[in-house]
């Protein structure tokens, strides 16, 4: 009874709110983040700038802008001490570096960070070391079996060498680990425990043993989810860079595949590689490369798609510049061409580079089946990109003003299936794109279970109700649904969105001028592309300009065995992939390039 | 930045052929046949070889200034003076044509497919293909040049054998049409129909050395008499003489006899993707070359402030003639018949006075050495 009362009670009369603190994100004041004796130096500044704003006119923004720049330089010289904390070098002093490495770890505010003291027992002395590692980052057996077992126990054995050196009986006596480094800056310290490393500091030596111990929970090599093939090889990249490195390198068993690495980002340090093999790939290309990646200036990066765009030549060309791809074979088949590829950790897609506009049309597929299925499979996907770019607006122009090329009886069928739209065919038309761009863009984002349910319903409106309530025409279903189909068609994810943004282009264009505008926009897009460059290759290469040797592969590929050279317009050391007779068993004595064919 | 810029033989011939034979889609078959009547095509064959005759003279003249366009020339012969009357005859000359082809174009186009849109609006799409054109640079004209014209080639010859059903080779008589004197004597002016080739002197620089200079001009006028030549012949064997006359836009009205089938009855259109690409490329190419020539002549260091107030002089000149019929009639009576003194009398001149004052330098030089 009494608790129906108070719910009467709360219903009809006025309830005082309780008083809550509620959360604002405030500015950062640099008042805030300074120590007690820099505040009071600041209290007094305030008092000396409010002084002199009595005296000046317009003397707000003096001190505003004075207590701004005050608080850069606190910020400036407090990032300097940290740096300098970095960079200094390992105490010989044990509770030395124990304090250094809380400080720069923020411990024990840093919760994953695990320290554990311990005594190494050399004969008959106990000299004191301590371990750090992030938890959850590292392997726990490899630490208590190769790292902590051996130097807390093993340690009493009987010492064979020369006592005094202790750091190179730990290092070659006592840590049986398989890759152990030393080191005598924190910074480069703290850089493996960072990435999943452990850091062992003994007391009386100046420098740290680390080691590789990483173990955190990363997915498996899987089957890549974009560019699925039926015949070749069905692994693809994961999220971790080694694995990722080993899948090139276990294709490409060549010394000279070079690995060089780097790390971008510099709260997230994530490690990159860039792999290129040495004898092949145009050096400027590779430098050119390096330079970009090692002149990055940003925080974080999450995903090589971010990468990609710190990195490619022109953010505004409705074209990737570069290839993210899940494959390792594709990578590796680059790579054997002259090109360099990047791997970032964290990121399952792999960048290769340069590119030129066909790359993004070849499937890995073409090369391993057989010459004359491959060009089926391009040219059927040169016609679906074609689709899904012109379709829309070549209907509209066609439509709009060139009747005339619509044989008469399927003039008869679109006018008769139009007739009760209410539209303009542009209006409709971009309704229904629009319409189709949405179920794709929600397709995307809605959790697994009701995806389905998502495709059924935007069938069964777009398909049968649209048309069933003349809001468009069947007609214009079919063109809406096969210029979706052949946007599938493209390889390339990137270049897909591309041909979306540019179909609406065409659309308006072509409802503005028929055939005139369509070509007015190609050309346009023509001249655009021909003066892009990627890496410094011109996209359109081999096309504008033309080159050699590039015709092999191209729009259409000729038969494995002709595929003598290297794509010229890469620039590599060596021009040249096969013999000039390939296939040894046809070699019957004959000379010359072209006698494979006999 | 324009030193940078090389290009191959194959990107200079084909924007060559494509600046030349742009006419061909124009009025130029109707024009031959009203001059010559049936034998239209000799005049070609005449004309083409007193053009090789004379480019033969050219590049002999030529030979000396390796790498070096009209403009560096006339500064040799005649300074600053005769270098700013080069650059100015240069640009007036592009400026007059391109109007006109502008016009033409838009005109033609309106007639086709956009009967009630404005003609300003019309030029409005050439005009902004041409000014996207020069500000990417002649390196992109000419790259996009090497994909369509060979496109754009396939195309015209599919046009014009495909209405080989209407082939009548009875149309070709009387041999020589409308008399000898017609075919040589009026027909000598003619050689204007390879007037464009004088911006092989513009391309010099990018092309670098004589033999290059050789080739490209030679394949570009071969070429271009070829596509000359079956145009005019596949036109004349099509439509009897009496009619050819009549037909404003030649190619398009072989195209719209292409008949296969029940279901390709009017390809027609397609010949607007033709149409309208070669337009581009050709207005493209020779807006460029009016900022550059002037750019060059007058020392100045940019090219694309002066994008925009060309295309606004340009697309106003283009508005100027009240009709077609006067674009045509401006094209045809004036300039077609006497531009060639413009764009190979006049070279020829600033060669030869170059020529003459490097050996006169050269004699000089000689003398002083003899003296000392």
């Amino acid at each position: 009874m009494e608790g129906y009362k108070k719910i009467i009670k709360k219903l009809l009369f006025f309830n005082e709110p309780k008083k809550m603190e509620r959360f604002v994100l405030k500015e950062t004041s640099s008042k805030e983040n300074r120590t007690e004796d820099s505040a009071e130096n600041n209290a007094e500044k305030d008092k000396q700038y409010r002084a002199r704003r009595r005296k000046e006119p317009g003397g707000i923004r003096k001190i505003d802008r004075g207590t701004d720049e005050s608080s850069k330089k606190e910020k400036e010289i407090q990032k300097e001490d940290e740096n300098k904390r970095k960079d200094s070098e390992v105490s010989v002093y044990l509770s030395h570096n124990l304090t250094s490495m809380k400080r720069l770890y923020n411990i024990p505010m840093n919760g994953d960070v695990v320290i554990r003291e311990f005594d190494i027992i050399l004969k008959d002395r106990a000299v004191g070391a301590f371990i750090i590692f992030f938890d959850g980052m590292t392997d726990r057996k490899v630490i208590n079996n190769n790292i902590l077992q051996p130097l807390m126990m093993l340690s009493s054995l009987e010492i064979k060498k020369a006592e005094e050196d202790i750091a190179e009986y730990i290092k070659k006596q006592i840590l049986p680990h398989n890759q152990m480094k030393e080191f005598t800056s924190y910074r480069k310290i703290m850089d493996e425990v960072n990435f999943g490393g452990c850091a062992i500091f003994v007391d009386g030596i100046a420098k740290a043993f680390t080691g590789d111990v990483k173990g955190w929970e990363h997915r498996g090599v899987e089957r890549p989810n974009t560019e699925l093939v039926i015949r070749g090889p069905q692994e693809g990249f994961t999220e971790t860079i080694r694995t990722n490195t080993a899948l090139i390198r276990k294709r490409l068993k060549d010394e000279d595949l070079i690995c060089q690495n780097f790390e971008i980002g510099e709260r997230s340090n994530t490690p990159c590689s860039m792999m290129y093999i040495k004898d092949i790939a145009n050096e400027s290309l590779v430098e050119e490369v390096a330079k970009r990646l090692k002149s990055l200036k940003v925080d974080y990066l999450s995903d090589s798609g971010e990468l990609e765009q710190f990195i490619e030549d022109s953010s505004f060309l409705p074209a990737p510049q570069i290839i993210a791809t899940e494959r390792p074979d594709r990578v590796a088949t680059a790579l054997t061409e002259g090109r360099v590829a990047v791997i970032m950790h964290g990121s399952p897609f792999v960048l290769i580079m340069p590119i030129t506009a066909e790359d993004m049309v070849k499937s890995p597929e073409d090369n391993y089946v057989r010459f004359p299925y491959g060009n089926l499979f391009r040219l059927i996907r040169y016609f679906g990109i074609a689709l899904s770019l012109l379709l829309p607006g070549l209907y509209i122009a066609i439509t709009n003003y060139h009747q005339e090329m619509i044989p008469t009886d399927l003039l008869f069928s679109i006018e008769a299936a139009r007739e009760m739209v209410p539209f303009p065919s542009v209006i409709e038309i971009l309704i229904m794109e629009i319409a189709f761009e949405l179920i794709r863009e929600a397709g995307i984002r809605i959790p697994g279970p009701i995806g389905p349910t998502l495709g059924i319903i935007g069938a069964l409106i777009l398909g049968q109700a649209a048309v069933a309530a003349n809001i468009v025409s069947p007609v214009l279903i079919i063109i809406v649904a096969v210029t979706g189909i052949g946007s599938f068609a493209a390889p390339n994810f990137s270049l897909a969105f591309s041909f979306r943004i540019l179909r609406f282009a065409f659309i308006i264009i072509g409802a503005m001028a028929g055939f005139l505008g369509i070509t007015t926009g190609l050309f346009i897009y023509g001249m655009w592309l021909v003066s892009a460059k990627s890496f410094g290759v011109p996209f359109l290469v081999p096309f504008g300009p033309k080159t050699a040797n590039a015709f092999t592969d191209s729009i259409l590929r000729a038969p494995i065995w002709k595929q003598e050279r290297r794509p010229d317009y890469l620039n590599p050391k060596d021009d040249r992939r096969q013999a000039p007779i390939s296939r040894g068993w046809m070699d019957n004595g004959s000379k010359g390039e072209d006698e494979d064919e006999q | 930045m324009s030193s940078k810029i090389i290009f191959g033989k194959w990107e200079g011939t084909v924007l060559l052929i494509n600046l030349i034979c742009t006419q061909i889609i124009l009025g130029f078959p109707r024009v031959m046949t009203e001059m010559a009547g049936t034998a239209a095509w000799i005049t070609i064959i005449y004309v083409s070889v007193i053009m090789l005759v004379a480019f033969w003279l050219i590049s002999k003249l030529y030979s000396r200034f390796e790498g070096m366009d009209i403009i560096d020339i006339s500064q040799i012969a005649g300074g600053g003076i005769l270098r700013v009357i080069t650059g100015l005859v240069m640009t007036a000359y592009i400026m007059y044509i391109i109007s006109i082809v502008l016009r033409e174009f838009a005109e033609d186009m309106k007639v086709i497919i956009l009967p009630e849109s404005p003609i300003s609006f019309v030029t409005l799409f050439f005009v902004a293909g041409m000014i996207v054109g020069a500000y990417l640079g002649l390196e992109a004209i000419v790259r996009l040049g090497a994909i369509f014209i060979p496109l754009i080639t396939i195309g015209f010859l599919f046009i014009t054998i495909g209405v080989s059903p209407y082939y009548d080779m009875a149309n070709l008589f009387p041999v020589l049409g409308a008399g000898p004197e017609k075919i040589f004597g009026e027909g000598f002016f003619r050689i204007s129909i390879f007037s464009a080739a004088s911006i092989l002197f513009f391309i010099a620089p990018y092309i670098r050395t004589n033999r290059n200079f050789k080739i490209v001009g030679y394949a570009s006028i071969l070429i271009s008499s070829c596509l000359f030549l079956w145009s005019v012949l596949s036109y004349i064997m099509v439509f009897p003489y009496t009619v050819s006359i009549e037909n404003f836009l030649p190619i398009y009205q072989m195209a719209r006899l292409i008949n296969y089938g029940r279901f390709f009855q009017r390809v027609e259109s397609v010949f607007v993707f033709i149409w309208a690409a070669t337009a581009l490329l050709y207005l493209s190419g020779a807006f460029y070359f009016i900022i550059h020539i002037f750019r060059k002549t007058f020392k100045l260091e940019y090219e694309k402030p002066l994008i925009a107030p060309f295309a606004i002089l340009i697309f106003n000149i283009s508005l100027l003639p009240p009709n077609l019929a006067t674009a045509i009639q401006l094209e045809e009576e004036y300039f077609r018949k006497y531009i060639w003194i413009v764009t190979i009398v006049f070279p020829i001149i600033v060669l030869s006075i170059a020529n003459i004052s490097q050996k006169r330098k050269k004699g000089e030089r000689k003398g002083e050495k003899a003296v000392e």
